[in-house]
């Protein structure tokens, strides 16, 4: 019997050490610090320029760009130069990571660069290091607070979400008539741009005039069919739009859970005695725990980026009822063109959101595997 | 607002039609039948020459105008460009023109516009096309980054001070003054609008101010006027013409009917609109803020301290929430957007500030109900007014003070300095600049689908429109509300200083507050004066003062 790993395969793409021309090392290294040389001169005859410490440099950052590109070219062929076939090896992840770098990394970067610093865009002066004003600022915003206090209320709202799209997945999995039907007409809403759900149903449907839901509030006897009137309501309505858009999403994940399912660990169930609701409590929802997690923890992160139904239907109003983060660094950033200031709550947000996450995740993982202990007990 | 203009001129046509229906109208048809369709329909009246044939493209009752009537246009009115211009004088030059790409308004005008002008010249012109939202972003990101990648711009006064006080507009050659006549522009579009420093670098192609609407059918209500006397009301029940009756009236009409419906007062929008909605409690305040004696009524020029919480802007707020329970239902989610279509228009208030399309869609829009119902004046004045500088309320022994609201300015075209290296080029931009922004040209614009208002002293001429359809009642009404505000000598004209949209957009905030009821009108104004300051300091108070005092020609 062959060994796995050792077969006639495996062994046509065994790397073996090549055997390296000192000249051929030299030059790939001289290559890689002449780029190098490149890009710093490059960068520090800009960065002077730019100073007006020297006059001569370049009319834009553009020529930085070029030299980055050559150095990059330069480190992947000095790669190959320098260590032959396991460097070609390299050269499977590095062009990879020198984009990311240059795409994702560099301007997180710059962005908390911007986040310490007094830009807005309307000041003649451009963006100045002000240290920790901007956190000084926004400890004492109770705009930026406010919308964070709104943000518990819509992750909340996550909760009854997934349990109505439970229920609905729920029915969509039984023997229901028309249930390829009701499958495609409840992903409706989802295929909705949440622009058209603001205008057709929060600006139009729910309009207090002429809306067809408010001219049914006052059939069924709500004299003044406001959904947006009071700070309470109109969060609550706010949610309920956004519920009816991203709940299909959730059931459609659920949907897949529970279609995925054995149906032989049911019948069991059944066979054992175990009456619908034990059949659910205690088999199907413990074996769709970890569809449910995937599920809740893509649609809070959904949540925490709300701010399109709110920018369009009550720009956070009533008197901030309403308002997201993403819809008060929005206003902050492209009404008042308020660069510095807007980073760092964009920044602060991304933080609160990664420890949020991970704690979530965290303690959702230790509770599942307890449920299971204590199931399996 | 022209679109509405042009819908206007297309209803007047029908009333021509009902007319014609008549024996003189037998004599009119006979005698039109040889000039086609296009002639029957076009103005009887006295307007000759170039004037008149514009009119003409493409005539009333004959469709919305195309790309080729704005070119029609155009090489209509391209002679003042042959005066300064030789045939093929900027063959090769090429321009950017940044503009908004509102559906068959603006930019669609000027390149239909400005064809004629390219194939006389020799120029070719490269577009940049912006939806309305997009423009504050993309102006402020080219001007902050460096990456001014345009030749003209189509802009609004408000941002003067962020493209002229920074140095980055090209100062208007005199060639060009004379070629587009400034002297015909209304008062308050004069010096030292469009200008920065004593240069002038605007050509202007549209005007803007709030004037008040009013439904005649309340007034005249012969109930309401009984109501109004047995309550014990003071004088007779008629339209107001200050805050004071305006507040009066409006807790008055509170639980009235006006026909089967219920009746309201004046319309306040409580709801943000990106800044624009600050500029209707500015309407309600000017008349306490703006002293005749004083140009300041929203910062003091020499310190750049905001007025927006002083005694003055306070009653203006307190006046909003005085009257909130007498507003319309969910009134508090009502933007301008909503007053003034989907309230007003659709006959719900009585009384509303707003710009020139009030008046433009009364009897033109398909959703308006009140076409016959609806008149015009200046916005309401005070019986006192706030002097900031001695913290006093005077009475004017002239009467009421009067301070029309000119907000926003109005449109216009702007050359960048970058073409100044460049004399072929910087002429060339003039050149096109002046095009659109001609005496000629901008008589077509006023009177058909472009979105800019009258706005030169030449628009305002009644017979004119007369002949175009219009009632003479209506139409110099209307155009009196506007013309009495352009040239009011105690106009309120705002700031031309670096970010005064953030200014409005951070009040608009605060406001909300307020009417949520979450903080009263004195501590409400104070948070947005403190907030302003901040903006003032983070932008840099010296220069915003310098800014300041260089937009009111000091």
């Amino acid at each position: 019997m062959a060994v796995p790993g050792q077969s006639e395969g495996d062994q046509l793409h065994t790397v073996v050490s090549d055997h390296m021309s000192p000249s051929r090392i030299l030059a790939g290294r001289a290559l890689l610090w002449l780029a190098a040389l490149q890009l710093l001169v490059v960068l520090i005859v800009q960065v002077l320029h730019k100073l007006e410490a020297i006059s001569i440099g370049f009319v834009n950052w553009r020529p930085l760009l070029y030299a980055y590109v050559f150095w990059a070219i330069a480190l992947c062929v000095s790669q190959v130069l320098v260590r032959g076939e396991q460097g070609k090896r390299a050269l499977f992840v590095l062009p990879a990571v020198l984009f990311v770098v240059s795409m994702v990394v560099f301007p997180l970067l710059f962005g908390l660069y911007i986040s310490f610093t007094d830009w807005n865009l309307s000041s003649p002066t451009g963006p100045k290091f002000n240290g920790l004003a901007n956190f000084r600022q926004m400890s004492g915003d109770p705009f930026y607070w406010n919308a964070l206090k709104n943000m518990v209320y819509y992750v909340l709202a996550v909760t009854v979400e997934y349990t109505i799209a439970f229920g609905l997945a729920l029915l969509l999995n039984a023997q229901v008539r028309a249930r390829k039907f009701f499958r495609v007409a409840f992903l409706l809403p989802l295929m909705l741009s949440p622009v058209a759900v603001s205008w057709m149903v929060g600006k139009s449907m729910m309009e207090v005039r002429f809306g067809p839901l408010a001219n049914l509030g006052r059939l069924l006897g709500w004299d003044n069919p406001s959904f947006f009137g009071t700070p309470e309501l109109a969060r609550m309505t706010i949610m309920l739009m956004d519920a009816w858009t991203f709940i299909p999403f959730m059931m459609v994940m659920i949907l897949a859970g529970l279609q995925a399912l054995p149906k032989e660990v049911q019948e069991a169930a059944k066979i054992d005695g175990a009456t619908p609701w034990q059949g659910f409590w205690q088999v199907t929802f413990p074996l769709m725990l970890p569809v449910s997690i995937t599920a809740i923890v893509i649609r809070i992160i959904f949540k925490l980026k709300l701010a399109d139904i709110i920018i369009n239907v009550t720009s956070g109003g009533p008197g901030g009822a309403t308002d997201s983060v993403t819809s008060f660094i929005f206003r902050e950033y492209r009404d008042r063109s308020n660069v510095g200031y807007g980073t760092l709550l964009a920044m602060v947000y991304l933080v609160l959101i990664i420890i949020f996450v991970t704690t979530l995740l965290k303690v959702v993982n230790r509770w599942t595997r307890q449920f299971h202990q204590e199931g399996a007990g | 607002m022209k679109l509405e203009v042009y819908n206007r001129l297309m209803a007047a046509q029908m009333n021509r039609r009902n007319v014609l229906k008549g024996a003189a109208g037998a004599g009119a048809i006979a005698a039109g039948a040889s000039m086609g369709l296009g002639g029957l329909l076009r103005p009887a009246l006295a307007q000759s020459g170039l004037r008149a044939e514009m009119l003409g493209i493409p005539g009333v009752g004959v469709g919305s105008p195309t790309d080729a009537d704005w070119q029609k246009v155009g090489a209509l009115t391209l002679d003042a460009t042959r005066q300064n211009v030789a045939e093929r004088e900027f063959a090769g030059v090429e321009l950017t023109f940044l503009g908004l790409n509102n559906q068959n308004l603006h930019n669609f005008l000027f390149r239909g516009f400005l064809k004629p002008w390219e194939a006389y010249t020799g120029a070719k012109i490269n577009w940049i096309d912006l939806a309305q939202a997009d423009y504050n972003a993309r102006l402020q990101q080219s001007i902050a980054t460096s990456t001014v990648d345009f030749d003209i711009i189509e802009m609004g006064a408000p941002f003067e001070g962020d493209v002229l006080g920074k140095g980055l507009a090209s100062e208007m050659p005199d060639w060009v003054k004379d070629q587009i006549d400034m002297d015909d522009y209304v008062n308050y579009l004069k010096a030292p609008v469009g200008t920065w420093g004593g240069k002038t670098y605007r050509i202007s192609i549209d005007g803007d101010c709030h004037n008040f609407n009013y439904r005649t059918d309340y007034f005249a209500d012969a109930d309401l006027a009984a109501a109004w006397e047995a309550e014990g009301n003071d004088g007779p029940w008629e339209v107001p013409a200050t805050w004071q009756k305006v507040q009066e009236v409006t807790k008055f009409l509170k639980g009235k009917k006006v026909g089967r419906f219920d009746a309201h007062g004046y319309l306040d929008p409580l709801k943000g609109w990106g800044g624009f909605a600050f500029y209707f409690l500015g309407s309600r305040a000017t008349a306490y803020a703006k002293h005749p004696d004083d140009a300041d009524w929203l910062f003091d020029a020499d310190t750049m301290k905001p007025r927006v919480n002083n005694p003055a802007w306070v009653r203006a707020i307190q006046d909003v929430l005085d009257v909130l329970d007498a507003q319309p239902a969910d009134q508090i989610n009502a933007d301008p957007g909503t007053t003034g279509f989907q309230q007003f228009l659709a006959g719900t208030g009585s009384m509303l500030s707003w710009w020139g399309d009030i008046g433009s869609n009364a009897q033109t829009s398909d959703t308006s109900v009140v076409g016959n119902d609806v008149a015009f004046s200046i916005l309401p004045g005070s019986d006192d007014v706030y002097n900031a500088k001695t913290g006093a309320w005077d009475t004017l022994a002239s009467g009421p003070n009067y301070a029309p609201n000119m907000a926003y300015i109005g449109w216009g075209v702007y050359v960048m300095a970058r073409v100044d290296s460049d004399a072929k080029k910087q002429k060339a931009a003039w050149s096109a600049a002046a095009h659109i922004g001609g005496k000629d040209i901008s008589l077509w614009t006023a009177a058909y689908p472009s979105g800019f208002q009258p706005y030169r002293n030449s628009h305002f001429d009644i017979p004119e429109w007369v002949g175009s359809g219009y009632e003479e009642a209506f139409i110099s009404n209307y155009l009196a509300s506007q013309a009495d505000s352009y040239n009011h000598p105690n106009a309120a004209i705002e700031p031309r200083i670096p970010g005064i949209f953030q200014y409005y957009s951070v009040a608009e905030d605060e406001l909300a507050k307020i009417y949520a009821g979450q903080s009263g009108a004195q501590e409400g104004a104070d948070k947005i004066a403190a907030a302003w300051e901040k903006i003032t300091d983070q932008i840099g108070r010296e220069s915003q003062i310098a800014l300041y005092k260089a937009s009111q020609g000091i």
